[in-house]
Protein backbone atom coordinates (compact mmCIF):
# COMPACT_ATOMS: atom_id res chain seq x y z
CA UNK A 1 0.00 0.00 0.00
CA UNK A 2 1.55 3.44 -1.06
CA UNK A 3 -0.12 5.72 -0.14
CA UNK A 4 -3.20 6.46 2.26
CA UNK A 5 -5.88 7.77 -0.15
CA UNK A 6 -9.33 9.11 1.27
CA UNK A 7 -10.62 5.62 -0.26
CA UNK A 8 -8.13 3.34 1.83
CA UNK A 9 -9.25 5.48 5.08
CA UNK A 10 -12.66 5.01 4.79
CA UNK A 11 -12.49 1.59 4.32
CA UNK A 12 -10.25 1.38 7.38
CA UNK A 13 -12.85 3.42 8.95
CA UNK A 14 -15.49 1.11 8.48
CA UNK A 15 -13.23 -1.89 9.59
CA UNK A 16 -12.23 -0.03 12.85
CA UNK A 17 -16.41 0.94 13.70
CA UNK A 18 -17.35 -2.68 13.05
CA UNK A 19 -14.54 -4.19 14.76
CA UNK A 20 -15.45 -1.89 17.75
CA UNK A 21 -18.78 -2.77 18.09
CA UNK A 22 -18.60 -6.23 17.98
CA UNK A 23 -15.96 -5.72 20.99
CA UNK A 24 -18.45 -3.96 22.79
CA UNK A 25 -20.98 -6.21 21.96
CA UNK A 26 -23.11 -3.73 20.24
CA UNK A 27 -22.79 -4.63 16.44
CA UNK A 28 -26.24 -5.93 16.57
CA UNK A 29 -28.07 -2.70 17.99
CA UNK A 30 -25.49 0.04 16.71
CA UNK A 31 -24.44 -1.24 13.12
CA UNK A 32 -26.85 1.84 11.50
CA UNK A 33 -24.92 4.44 13.64
CA UNK A 34 -21.70 3.31 11.31
CA UNK A 35 -23.70 5.16 8.86
CA UNK A 36 -23.97 8.35 10.43
CA UNK A 37 -20.49 8.18 12.15
CA UNK A 38 -18.54 7.46 9.20
CA UNK A 39 -20.42 10.09 6.71
CA UNK A 40 -21.25 12.73 8.93
CA UNK A 41 -23.81 15.46 8.21
CA UNK A 42 -21.06 18.01 7.36
CA UNK A 43 -20.80 16.01 3.72
CA UNK A 44 -20.59 15.33 1.10
CA UNK A 45 -17.18 15.06 0.72
CA UNK A 46 -17.03 12.66 -2.56
CA UNK A 47 -19.76 11.87 -3.92
CA UNK A 48 -23.03 13.78 -5.06
CA UNK A 49 -25.13 13.79 -1.38
CA UNK A 50 -24.69 12.06 1.76
CA UNK A 51 -27.31 10.11 0.61
CA UNK A 52 -25.39 8.33 -2.01
CA UNK A 53 -22.38 8.33 0.35
CA UNK A 54 -24.45 6.22 2.26
CA UNK A 55 -25.97 3.90 0.19
CA UNK A 56 -21.91 3.29 -0.80
CA UNK A 57 -21.00 3.03 2.83
CA UNK A 58 -23.82 -0.02 3.56
CA UNK A 59 -21.82 -2.10 0.66
CA UNK A 60 -18.83 -1.40 2.72
CA UNK A 61 -20.31 -2.09 6.31
CA UNK A 62 -22.21 -5.74 4.26
CA UNK A 63 -18.70 -6.51 2.96
CA UNK A 64 -17.03 -6.09 6.13
CA UNK A 65 -19.30 -8.54 8.22
CA UNK A 66 -19.33 -10.68 4.92
CA UNK A 67 -22.49 -10.41 4.47
CA UNK A 68 -24.43 -10.36 0.93
CA UNK A 69 -25.63 -6.42 0.17
CA UNK A 70 -29.40 -7.80 0.27
CA UNK A 71 -30.16 -8.39 3.57
CA UNK A 72 -31.37 -5.55 5.99
CA UNK A 73 -27.84 -4.19 8.11
CA UNK A 74 -29.71 -5.68 10.79
CA UNK A 75 -30.05 -8.95 10.10
CA UNK A 76 -26.40 -8.80 8.41
CA UNK A 77 -25.39 -8.14 11.83
CA UNK A 78 -26.61 -10.57 13.55
CA UNK A 79 -25.82 -13.05 11.01
CA UNK A 80 -22.44 -12.42 11.85
CA UNK A 81 -22.22 -11.95 14.87
CA UNK A 82 -23.95 -15.59 14.81
CA UNK A 83 -20.90 -16.36 12.93
CA UNK A 84 -22.34 -17.28 9.64
CA UNK A 85 -20.33 -16.28 6.57
CA UNK A 86 -22.30 -16.15 3.16
CA UNK A 87 -20.88 -19.18 1.46
CA UNK A 88 -21.38 -18.86 -2.04
CA UNK A 89 -19.72 -15.54 -2.21
CA UNK A 90 -16.69 -14.03 -3.67
CA UNK A 91 -13.61 -13.02 -1.79
CA UNK A 92 -13.10 -9.65 -4.10
CA UNK A 93 -16.89 -8.02 -5.12
CA UNK A 94 -17.68 -4.94 -6.86
CA UNK A 95 -19.52 -2.67 -4.81
CA UNK A 96 -22.43 -1.55 -7.49
CA UNK A 97 -23.27 1.59 -5.67
CA UNK A 98 -19.81 2.58 -5.65
CA UNK A 99 -18.50 1.99 -9.35
CA UNK A 100 -18.71 5.27 -10.78
CA UNK A 101 -19.06 3.76 -14.25
CA UNK A 102 -16.28 5.12 -15.60
CA UNK A 103 -17.25 6.72 -18.67
CA UNK A 104 -14.06 6.51 -20.62
CA UNK A 105 -13.20 5.69 -24.39
CA UNK A 106 -10.19 4.31 -25.26
CA UNK A 107 -8.87 6.35 -27.67
CA UNK A 108 -9.30 9.74 -27.35
CA UNK A 109 -7.90 12.77 -30.07
CA UNK A 110 -6.21 15.33 -27.66
CA UNK A 111 -5.72 18.59 -28.30
CA UNK A 112 -2.82 17.51 -29.98
CA UNK A 113 -4.10 17.30 -33.48
CA UNK A 114 -2.85 19.57 -36.01
CA UNK A 115 -5.51 18.46 -38.58
CA UNK A 116 -1.86 17.99 -40.63
CA UNK A 117 -2.79 17.14 -44.39
CA UNK A 118 -1.75 13.58 -44.46
CA UNK A 119 -4.05 12.25 -42.09
CA UNK A 120 -2.68 9.14 -41.31
CA UNK A 121 -5.08 8.14 -38.79
CA UNK A 122 -7.99 8.40 -41.33
CA UNK A 123 -5.98 6.29 -43.52
CA UNK A 124 -4.80 3.67 -41.00
CA UNK A 125 -8.53 2.96 -39.87
CA UNK A 126 -9.75 0.18 -41.30
CA UNK A 127 -13.21 0.93 -39.90
CA UNK A 128 -13.52 4.27 -41.50
CA UNK A 129 -14.42 5.37 -38.05
CA UNK A 130 -12.31 8.65 -38.47
CA UNK A 131 -13.39 12.22 -39.64
CA UNK A 132 -12.36 15.33 -39.32
CA UNK A 133 -14.65 18.17 -37.42
CA UNK A 134 -13.83 21.01 -36.33
CA UNK A 135 -10.33 21.27 -37.51
CA UNK A 136 -9.51 17.96 -35.53
CA UNK A 137 -9.76 14.60 -35.77
CA UNK A 138 -12.93 12.56 -34.85
CA UNK A 139 -13.52 9.06 -33.72
CA UNK A 140 -17.08 7.64 -34.32
CA UNK A 141 -17.73 5.37 -31.23
CA UNK A 142 -20.17 3.44 -32.71
CA UNK A 143 -17.43 2.49 -35.88
CA UNK A 144 -14.74 1.93 -33.54
CA UNK A 145 -13.35 -1.22 -33.06
CA UNK A 146 -10.09 -0.18 -30.54
CA UNK A 147 -8.06 -1.52 -32.68
CA UNK A 148 -5.39 1.23 -31.86
CA UNK A 149 -3.83 1.59 -35.30
CA UNK A 150 -4.32 5.65 -35.27
CA UNK A 151 -2.76 5.67 -32.08
CA UNK A 152 0.40 4.41 -34.06
CA UNK A 153 -0.28 5.99 -36.91
CA UNK A 154 -0.53 9.68 -35.73
CA UNK A 155 2.84 11.72 -35.77
CA UNK A 156 2.34 13.18 -33.13
CA UNK A 157 1.19 11.03 -30.56
CA UNK A 158 -2.15 13.05 -30.53
CA UNK A 159 -3.90 10.09 -30.09
CA UNK A 160 -4.36 8.19 -26.43
CA UNK A 161 -5.68 5.29 -24.91
CA UNK A 162 -7.17 5.03 -21.44
CA UNK A 163 -8.08 2.47 -20.24
CA UNK A 164 -10.49 2.28 -16.29
CA UNK A 165 -8.14 1.62 -13.75
CA UNK A 166 -9.54 -1.26 -12.96
CA UNK A 167 -9.16 -3.23 -15.99
CA UNK A 168 -5.38 -1.80 -16.14
CA UNK A 169 -4.67 -3.40 -12.98
CA UNK A 170 -5.93 -6.79 -14.27
CA UNK A 171 -3.06 -8.68 -15.79
CA UNK A 172 -5.88 -11.62 -16.37
CA UNK A 173 -8.51 -9.73 -17.95
CA UNK A 174 -11.02 -10.67 -15.78
CA UNK A 175 -12.47 -7.04 -14.89
CA UNK A 176 -14.43 -5.43 -17.61
CA UNK A 177 -17.27 -2.91 -18.14
CA UNK A 178 -20.83 -4.30 -18.09
CA UNK A 179 -23.76 -3.52 -19.82
CA UNK A 180 -24.38 -0.50 -17.60
CA UNK A 181 -20.84 0.70 -17.69
CA UNK A 182 -20.29 -0.94 -14.30
CA UNK A 183 -17.83 -3.30 -13.80
CA UNK A 184 -17.74 -6.20 -13.49
CA UNK A 185 -15.31 -9.53 -12.26
CA UNK A 186 -15.57 -12.52 -14.18
CA UNK A 187 -14.34 -15.42 -11.59
CA UNK A 188 -13.86 -17.66 -14.23
CA UNK A 189 -10.75 -15.42 -15.16
CA UNK A 190 -10.37 -13.98 -11.36
CA UNK A 191 -8.04 -15.44 -8.88
CA UNK A 192 -8.44 -12.83 -6.31
CA UNK A 193 -5.28 -11.13 -6.35
CA UNK A 194 -6.92 -7.78 -4.71
CA UNK A 195 -5.09 -5.64 -7.91
CA UNK A 196 -8.39 -4.18 -8.88
CA UNK A 197 -9.32 -3.19 -5.72
CA UNK A 198 -5.92 -1.06 -4.94
CA UNK A 199 -6.60 0.71 -8.50
CA UNK A 200 -9.51 1.72 -7.85
CA UNK A 201 -9.98 5.50 -6.65
CA UNK A 202 -13.38 5.46 -6.08
CA UNK A 203 -13.01 2.62 -4.04
CA UNK A 204 -15.26 0.31 -5.73
CA UNK A 205 -13.85 -2.77 -5.02
CA UNK A 206 -13.74 -4.32 -1.77
CA UNK A 207 -13.02 -7.90 0.05
CA UNK A 208 -14.76 -9.57 2.35
CA UNK A 209 -13.83 -9.47 5.86
CA UNK A 210 -14.30 -12.44 8.94
CA UNK A 211 -13.62 -9.74 11.84
CA UNK A 212 -16.97 -10.14 13.50
CA UNK A 213 -17.05 -13.77 13.30
CA UNK A 214 -13.22 -13.84 14.44
CA UNK A 215 -14.72 -11.84 17.13
CA UNK A 216 -16.91 -13.38 18.14
CA UNK A 217 -14.96 -16.69 18.43
CA UNK A 218 -12.39 -15.20 21.12
CA UNK A 219 -15.32 -14.16 23.61
CA UNK A 220 -16.66 -17.68 22.87
CA UNK A 221 -13.49 -18.88 24.59
CA UNK A 222 -11.79 -20.85 21.71
CA UNK A 223 -8.48 -21.14 21.76
CA UNK A 224 -8.03 -18.92 18.51
CA UNK A 225 -4.23 -19.04 17.29
CA UNK A 226 -2.44 -16.40 15.34
CA UNK A 227 -0.14 -17.29 12.42
CA UNK A 228 1.79 -14.10 11.40
CA UNK A 229 2.76 -14.19 7.70
CA UNK A 230 6.82 -12.95 7.15
CA UNK A 231 5.43 -10.17 5.61
CA UNK A 232 4.22 -8.20 9.25
CA UNK A 233 7.83 -7.01 9.66
CA UNK A 234 7.34 -3.01 9.58
CA UNK A 235 3.32 -3.41 8.85
CA UNK A 236 2.46 -1.64 11.99
CA UNK A 237 5.19 0.91 11.85
CA UNK A 238 8.87 0.88 11.26
CA UNK A 239 10.08 0.56 15.09
CA UNK A 240 7.27 -1.81 16.00
CA UNK A 241 9.12 -4.98 17.11
CA UNK A 242 7.68 -8.36 16.46
CA UNK A 243 7.56 -8.83 20.79
CA UNK A 244 5.43 -5.93 20.60
CA UNK A 245 3.18 -6.96 17.73
CA UNK A 246 2.56 -10.50 19.55
CA UNK A 247 2.16 -8.30 23.11
CA UNK A 248 -0.48 -6.53 21.53
CA UNK A 249 -2.41 -10.07 19.33
CA UNK A 250 -2.43 -11.00 22.90
CA UNK A 251 -3.89 -8.53 24.54
CA UNK A 252 -6.30 -8.67 21.21
CA UNK A 253 -7.19 -12.32 22.50
CA UNK A 254 -5.06 -14.64 20.96
CA UNK A 255 -4.41 -17.84 22.85
CA UNK A 256 -0.91 -17.89 21.18
CA UNK A 257 0.82 -17.04 18.22
CA UNK A 258 2.95 -18.42 15.43
CA UNK A 259 5.25 -17.49 12.80
CA UNK A 260 3.79 -18.87 9.18
CA UNK A 261 7.79 -18.61 8.51
CA UNK A 262 8.28 -21.91 10.40
CA UNK A 263 6.03 -23.65 7.74
CA UNK A 264 8.17 -21.42 5.17
CA UNK A 265 11.50 -23.57 6.62
CA UNK A 266 9.12 -26.48 6.17
CA UNK A 267 7.99 -25.95 2.74
CA UNK A 268 11.93 -24.72 1.55
CA UNK A 269 13.00 -28.27 2.33
CA UNK A 270 10.12 -30.28 0.88
CA UNK A 271 10.17 -28.14 -2.04
CA UNK A 272 14.07 -28.78 -2.45
CA UNK A 273 13.50 -32.41 -2.44
CA UNK A 274 10.41 -32.40 -4.49
CA UNK A 275 12.44 -30.74 -6.76
CA UNK A 276 15.42 -32.78 -6.68
CA UNK A 277 13.38 -36.03 -6.92
CA UNK A 278 11.12 -34.89 -9.98
CA UNK A 279 13.23 -32.57 -12.06
CA UNK A 280 14.40 -34.02 -14.85
CA UNK A 281 13.05 -37.18 -14.40
CA UNK A 282 9.44 -36.57 -14.41
CA UNK A 283 9.05 -32.93 -15.95
CA UNK A 284 11.83 -30.65 -17.04
CA UNK A 285 10.70 -27.73 -14.69
CA UNK A 286 8.93 -26.74 -11.52
CA UNK A 287 7.45 -23.69 -10.17
CA UNK A 288 6.59 -22.31 -6.39
CA UNK A 289 3.25 -23.18 -5.28
CA UNK A 290 3.35 -20.84 -2.03
CA UNK A 291 1.54 -17.98 -3.89
CA UNK A 292 -2.57 -18.57 -4.05
CA UNK A 293 -3.03 -16.22 -6.66
CA UNK A 294 0.30 -17.22 -9.37
CA UNK A 295 -1.20 -21.28 -8.71
CA UNK A 296 -4.62 -20.10 -9.32
CA UNK A 297 -3.54 -18.23 -12.75
CA UNK A 298 -1.73 -21.56 -13.91
CA UNK A 299 -5.88 -23.19 -12.98
CA UNK A 300 -7.61 -21.21 -14.61
CA UNK A 301 -5.38 -20.09 -17.51
CA UNK A 302 -2.97 -22.49 -18.07
CA UNK A 303 -4.40 -25.63 -17.03
CA UNK A 304 -1.61 -27.22 -19.66
CA UNK A 305 0.63 -26.94 -16.74
CA UNK A 306 -0.65 -27.83 -13.55
CA UNK A 307 1.61 -30.81 -13.57
CA UNK A 308 4.65 -28.02 -13.06
CA UNK A 309 3.92 -26.68 -10.26
CA UNK A 310 4.93 -27.88 -6.74
CA UNK A 311 2.61 -30.10 -5.24
CA UNK A 312 4.04 -29.12 -1.66
CA UNK A 313 1.78 -27.11 0.29
CA UNK A 314 1.86 -23.78 1.40
CA UNK A 315 3.65 -22.32 4.38
CA UNK A 316 0.05 -20.95 6.03
CA UNK A 317 -1.25 -24.62 5.35
CA UNK A 318 2.35 -26.16 6.42
CA UNK A 319 2.22 -24.03 9.72
CA UNK A 320 -2.14 -24.69 10.25
CA UNK A 321 -1.81 -28.45 10.43
CA UNK A 322 1.17 -28.10 13.29
CA UNK A 323 -1.04 -25.71 15.20
CA UNK A 324 -4.12 -28.27 14.93
CA UNK A 325 -2.00 -30.92 15.55
CA UNK A 326 -0.16 -29.03 18.91
CA UNK A 327 -2.97 -26.97 20.32
CA UNK A 328 -6.22 -29.28 20.48
CA UNK A 329 -9.62 -27.10 19.80
CA UNK A 330 -7.28 -24.86 17.91
CA UNK A 331 -9.02 -22.35 15.88
CA UNK A 332 -6.86 -20.65 13.16
CA UNK A 333 -6.08 -17.56 12.48
CA UNK A 334 -3.81 -16.82 9.25
CA UNK A 335 -2.64 -12.69 9.55
CA UNK A 336 -1.06 -11.81 5.90
CA UNK A 337 -0.74 -8.93 3.41
CA UNK A 338 -3.09 -11.26 0.93
CA UNK A 339 -6.88 -11.06 -0.43
CA UNK A 340 -6.44 -15.16 -2.28
CA UNK A 341 -5.15 -16.50 0.75
CA UNK A 342 -9.00 -16.33 1.77
CA UNK A 343 -9.91 -18.33 -1.27
CA UNK A 344 -6.81 -20.89 -0.51
CA UNK A 345 -8.05 -21.08 3.07
CA UNK A 346 -11.44 -22.43 2.21
CA UNK A 347 -9.79 -24.78 0.03
CA UNK A 348 -7.64 -26.36 3.20
CA UNK A 349 -10.14 -26.54 6.33
CA UNK A 350 -8.39 -28.79 8.37
CA UNK A 351 -5.52 -26.59 8.62
CA UNK A 352 -6.94 -22.31 8.00
CA UNK A 353 -10.18 -21.62 9.89
CA UNK A 354 -10.25 -17.76 9.03
CA UNK A 355 -7.49 -15.34 7.38
CA UNK A 356 -6.88 -11.54 8.15
CA UNK A 357 -5.04 -9.33 6.51
CA UNK A 358 -2.77 -6.71 8.37
CA UNK A 359 -4.73 -4.11 7.33
CA UNK A 360 -7.92 -5.82 8.99
CA UNK A 361 -5.27 -6.49 12.16
CA UNK A 362 -4.50 -3.18 12.49
CA UNK A 363 -8.09 -2.08 12.57
CA UNK A 364 -9.10 -4.93 15.35
CA UNK A 365 -6.52 -3.10 17.53
CA UNK A 366 -7.58 0.11 17.19
CA UNK A 367 -11.10 -1.16 17.37
CA UNK A 368 -9.71 -2.45 20.92
CA UNK A 369 -8.33 0.31 21.76
CA UNK A 370 -4.99 -1.05 21.45
CA UNK A 371 -1.84 1.20 20.49
CA UNK A 372 1.04 -1.50 19.12
CA UNK A 373 3.63 1.29 19.74
CA UNK A 374 3.10 1.34 23.38
CA UNK A 375 3.46 -2.45 23.57
CA UNK A 376 5.83 -3.47 26.13
CA UNK A 377 8.40 -6.14 24.13
CA UNK A 378 7.69 -9.51 25.34
CA UNK A 379 11.32 -10.35 23.91
CA UNK A 380 10.58 -12.89 21.04
CA UNK A 381 13.09 -13.90 19.15
CA UNK A 382 12.77 -15.08 15.89
CA UNK A 383 12.72 -19.07 16.02
CA UNK A 384 12.83 -20.02 12.49
CA UNK A 385 15.81 -19.37 10.21
CA UNK A 386 17.08 -16.71 7.41
CA UNK A 387 15.10 -18.52 4.60
CA UNK A 388 11.69 -18.40 6.59
CA UNK A 389 11.77 -14.99 7.47
CA UNK A 390 12.46 -13.80 3.43
CA UNK A 391 9.83 -15.59 2.17
CA UNK A 392 8.24 -12.10 2.18
CA UNK A 393 9.92 -10.52 -0.60
CA UNK A 394 10.35 -11.50 -4.11
CA UNK A 395 13.45 -13.57 -4.37
CA UNK A 396 12.83 -14.92 -1.19
CA UNK A 397 11.66 -18.60 -1.95
CA UNK A 398 13.99 -19.19 -4.78
CA UNK A 399 16.81 -18.09 -2.73
CA UNK A 400 15.68 -20.43 0.29
CA UNK A 401 15.37 -23.54 -2.53
CA UNK A 402 18.76 -22.88 -4.07
CA UNK A 403 20.52 -22.53 -0.71
CA UNK A 404 19.44 -25.76 0.34
CA UNK A 405 19.86 -27.49 -2.57
CA UNK A 406 23.33 -26.18 -2.75
CA UNK A 407 24.03 -27.16 0.57
CA UNK A 408 23.15 -30.90 -0.66
CA UNK A 409 25.60 -30.22 -3.27
CA UNK A 410 23.57 -29.79 -6.19
CA UNK A 411 23.67 -26.39 -7.31
CA UNK A 412 24.55 -27.29 -10.76
CA UNK A 413 20.91 -29.15 -10.68
CA UNK A 414 19.18 -25.71 -10.71
CA UNK A 415 18.70 -22.91 -13.67
CA UNK A 416 16.21 -21.00 -11.41
CA UNK A 417 14.31 -17.36 -12.10
CA UNK A 418 11.77 -15.13 -10.13
CA UNK A 419 8.88 -13.58 -11.67
CA UNK A 420 7.04 -10.96 -9.77
CA UNK A 421 3.86 -9.40 -11.18
CA UNK A 422 1.00 -11.52 -12.92
CA UNK A 423 2.22 -10.64 -16.08
CA UNK A 424 5.49 -11.21 -15.65
CA UNK A 425 4.78 -14.66 -14.24
CA UNK A 426 2.43 -15.21 -17.61
CA UNK A 427 4.41 -14.65 -20.09
CA UNK A 428 7.60 -16.27 -18.70
CA UNK A 429 5.50 -19.28 -17.95
CA UNK A 430 4.10 -19.31 -22.20
CA UNK A 431 8.10 -19.25 -22.77
CA UNK A 432 8.86 -22.59 -20.90
CA UNK A 433 5.73 -24.15 -22.13
CA UNK A 434 7.03 -23.91 -25.50
CA UNK A 435 10.23 -25.06 -24.60
CA UNK A 436 12.42 -21.58 -25.60
CA UNK A 437 13.54 -21.24 -21.97
CA UNK A 438 16.13 -23.37 -20.24
CA UNK A 439 14.91 -22.31 -16.87
CA UNK A 440 13.59 -25.60 -14.97
CA UNK A 441 12.97 -23.68 -11.56
CA UNK A 442 10.67 -20.59 -11.01
CA UNK A 443 9.51 -18.46 -8.06
CA UNK A 444 6.15 -16.82 -8.93
CA UNK A 445 4.24 -14.35 -7.23
CA UNK A 446 1.52 -12.35 -8.33
CA UNK A 447 1.89 -8.95 -6.37
CA UNK A 448 4.74 -7.12 -7.34
CA UNK A 449 7.72 -7.34 -4.82
CA UNK A 450 6.58 -10.38 -3.34
CA UNK A 451 4.05 -11.03 -0.60
CA UNK A 452 4.98 -7.32 1.20
CA UNK A 453 3.76 -5.68 -2.08
CA UNK A 454 -0.02 -7.26 -1.19
CA UNK A 455 -2.95 -5.73 -1.08
CA UNK A 456 -3.56 -5.96 2.49
CA UNK A 457 -0.62 -4.44 3.84
CA UNK A 458 0.03 -1.23 5.92
CA UNK A 459 3.02 -0.09 4.25
CA UNK A 460 4.82 1.11 1.32
CA UNK A 461 6.90 -2.27 0.19
CA UNK A 462 10.01 -0.01 -0.93
CA UNK A 463 10.35 0.40 3.10
CA UNK A 464 8.73 -3.05 4.54
CA UNK A 465 11.61 -5.29 1.86
CA UNK A 466 14.60 -3.62 3.18
CA UNK A 467 12.88 -4.52 7.05
CA UNK A 468 12.74 -7.99 6.49
CA UNK A 469 15.66 -9.19 5.14
CA UNK A 470 17.10 -6.87 8.46
CA UNK A 471 14.51 -9.03 10.25
CA UNK A 472 15.64 -12.32 8.52
CA UNK A 473 19.29 -11.54 9.76
CA UNK A 474 18.16 -11.53 12.97
CA UNK A 475 17.14 -15.31 12.80
CA UNK A 476 18.57 -18.00 15.06
CA UNK A 477 19.86 -20.11 12.22
CA UNK A 478 20.44 -18.94 8.71
CA UNK A 479 19.79 -22.25 6.72
CA UNK A 480 16.31 -23.82 7.03
CA UNK A 481 18.12 -27.09 7.05
CA UNK A 482 19.32 -25.73 10.74
CA UNK A 483 15.68 -25.21 11.87
CA UNK A 484 15.96 -28.21 13.81
CA UNK A 485 11.91 -27.50 14.67
CA UNK A 486 10.88 -27.38 11.05
CA UNK A 487 13.34 -30.82 10.55
CA UNK A 488 10.93 -32.63 13.65
CA UNK A 489 7.18 -31.06 11.83
CA UNK A 490 8.24 -32.40 8.55
CA UNK A 491 8.37 -36.06 9.64
CA UNK A 492 4.66 -35.87 11.09
CA UNK A 493 3.10 -32.94 8.88
CA UNK A 494 1.27 -33.95 6.04
CA UNK A 495 3.14 -31.66 3.13
CA UNK A 496 1.12 -32.14 -0.39
CA UNK A 497 -1.68 -31.37 -2.11
CA UNK A 498 -2.25 -34.34 -3.80
CA UNK A 499 -0.40 -37.43 -2.90
CA UNK A 500 1.07 -38.85 0.45
CA UNK B 1 14.58 31.33 14.35
CA UNK B 2 14.10 28.52 16.59
CA UNK B 3 12.80 25.08 15.59
CA UNK B 4 9.69 24.34 15.08
CA UNK B 5 9.18 21.15 16.93
CA UNK B 6 6.34 18.68 14.68
CA UNK B 7 5.58 15.89 17.27
CA UNK B 8 4.10 13.16 14.19
CA UNK B 9 1.70 10.65 16.26
CA UNK B 10 2.72 6.84 15.02
CA UNK B 11 0.10 5.20 17.20
CA UNK B 12 -1.77 2.48 15.84
CA UNK B 13 -4.79 4.57 15.19
CA UNK B 14 -3.20 7.17 13.20
CA UNK B 15 -0.89 4.75 11.54
CA UNK B 16 -3.69 3.45 9.79
CA UNK B 17 -5.22 6.62 8.75
CA UNK B 18 -1.79 7.27 6.74
CA UNK B 19 0.63 9.02 9.53
CA UNK B 20 3.51 7.74 7.64
CA UNK B 21 2.78 9.40 4.49
CA UNK B 22 3.16 12.57 7.24
CA UNK B 23 6.60 11.42 7.62
CA UNK B 24 7.58 10.28 4.10
CA UNK B 25 6.38 14.37 3.33
CA UNK B 26 8.56 15.58 6.01
CA UNK B 27 11.76 13.62 4.95
CA UNK B 28 11.57 15.35 1.55
CA UNK B 29 10.49 18.69 2.35
CA UNK B 30 13.54 21.30 0.93
CA UNK B 31 16.97 21.43 2.56
CA UNK B 32 16.24 24.96 3.79
CA UNK B 33 13.04 24.14 5.66
CA UNK B 34 14.82 20.60 6.88
CA UNK B 35 17.48 23.09 8.97
CA UNK B 36 14.41 25.21 10.66
CA UNK B 37 12.09 21.38 11.86
CA UNK B 38 12.92 19.28 14.36
CA UNK B 39 10.46 16.20 13.96
CA UNK B 40 9.74 14.23 16.43
CA UNK B 41 7.78 10.43 16.31
CA UNK B 42 5.02 10.22 19.07
CA UNK B 43 3.55 7.12 20.03
CA UNK B 44 -0.26 8.81 21.36
CA UNK B 45 -1.43 12.48 21.29
CA UNK B 46 -4.75 11.48 22.36
CA UNK B 47 -6.83 12.46 19.80
CA UNK B 48 -7.61 8.78 18.27
CA UNK B 49 -9.82 8.36 15.58
CA UNK B 50 -9.32 11.62 14.48
CA UNK B 51 -5.87 11.03 12.75
CA UNK B 52 -3.57 11.15 11.62
CA UNK B 53 -2.59 13.74 13.90
CA UNK B 54 0.36 15.94 14.92
CA UNK B 55 1.38 18.68 17.02
CA UNK B 56 3.06 21.47 15.73
CA UNK B 57 5.14 23.58 18.84
CA UNK B 58 2.28 22.40 20.84
CA UNK B 59 -0.68 23.01 18.56
CA UNK B 60 -2.64 19.65 17.39
CA UNK B 61 -3.65 19.38 14.41
CA UNK B 62 -6.13 16.22 13.22
CA UNK B 63 -6.76 14.83 9.92
CA UNK B 64 -3.68 15.93 8.49
CA UNK B 65 -2.97 15.28 5.02
CA UNK B 66 0.46 15.83 3.66
CA UNK B 67 -1.13 18.76 1.90
CA UNK B 68 -2.17 20.62 5.23
CA UNK B 69 0.93 20.16 6.75
CA UNK B 70 2.88 21.92 4.18
CA UNK B 71 0.33 25.01 4.32
CA UNK B 72 1.17 24.89 7.82
CA UNK B 73 4.53 24.87 7.87
CA UNK B 74 4.71 27.29 5.20
CA UNK B 75 2.34 29.93 7.49
CA UNK B 76 4.65 29.24 10.38
CA UNK B 77 7.83 29.86 8.27
CA UNK B 78 6.81 32.65 6.06
CA UNK B 79 5.54 34.57 9.67
CA UNK B 80 8.92 33.97 11.31
CA UNK B 81 10.82 35.48 8.12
Amino acid sequence: MSQITEVVKLRRKVLTEVARLTFNDQLKEEVGSILTTVVTEDGPRYRCCVHKERAVLRGRIDLALSRPMSESLADAAEKAVAGEVAADMPIINVIDEACDQCPIDKFIVTDACRNCIAHHCIASCPKKAITVHQNRAYIDKTKCVECGLCKKACPYGAIIEISRPCERACDLGAIKAGQDRKAVIDYDRCVQCGACKTACPFGAIGERSYIVQLIQQMKQGKKVVAMVAPAFVGQFGVKVTAGQLFSALQKLGFHDVYEVALGADMVTLEETHEFIESVPSQRNYMTTSCCPAFVGMIEKHLPDLQSHVSSTVSPMVATGRVVKHEVEGAVTVFIGPCTAKKVEASKYTDAVDYVLTYEELAAMFVGAGINVTEMPDNGYAPKSSRHGAIFARAGGVLESVVETATEKGLADRLNAQRCDGLANCKQQLILMKAGKSDINFMEGMACSGGCVGGPGTLTDPRVTGKLVDNYAKTSETMLAEQNDRAQQELKQTKMHRNHN
Amino acid sequence: MKKVVIEVCLGTSCHLLGAQDLMAYLERVPKDWKELIDVRGTTCLHHCGKGPNISVNGTIYTGMTPDKLQDVLSDLIEAAE
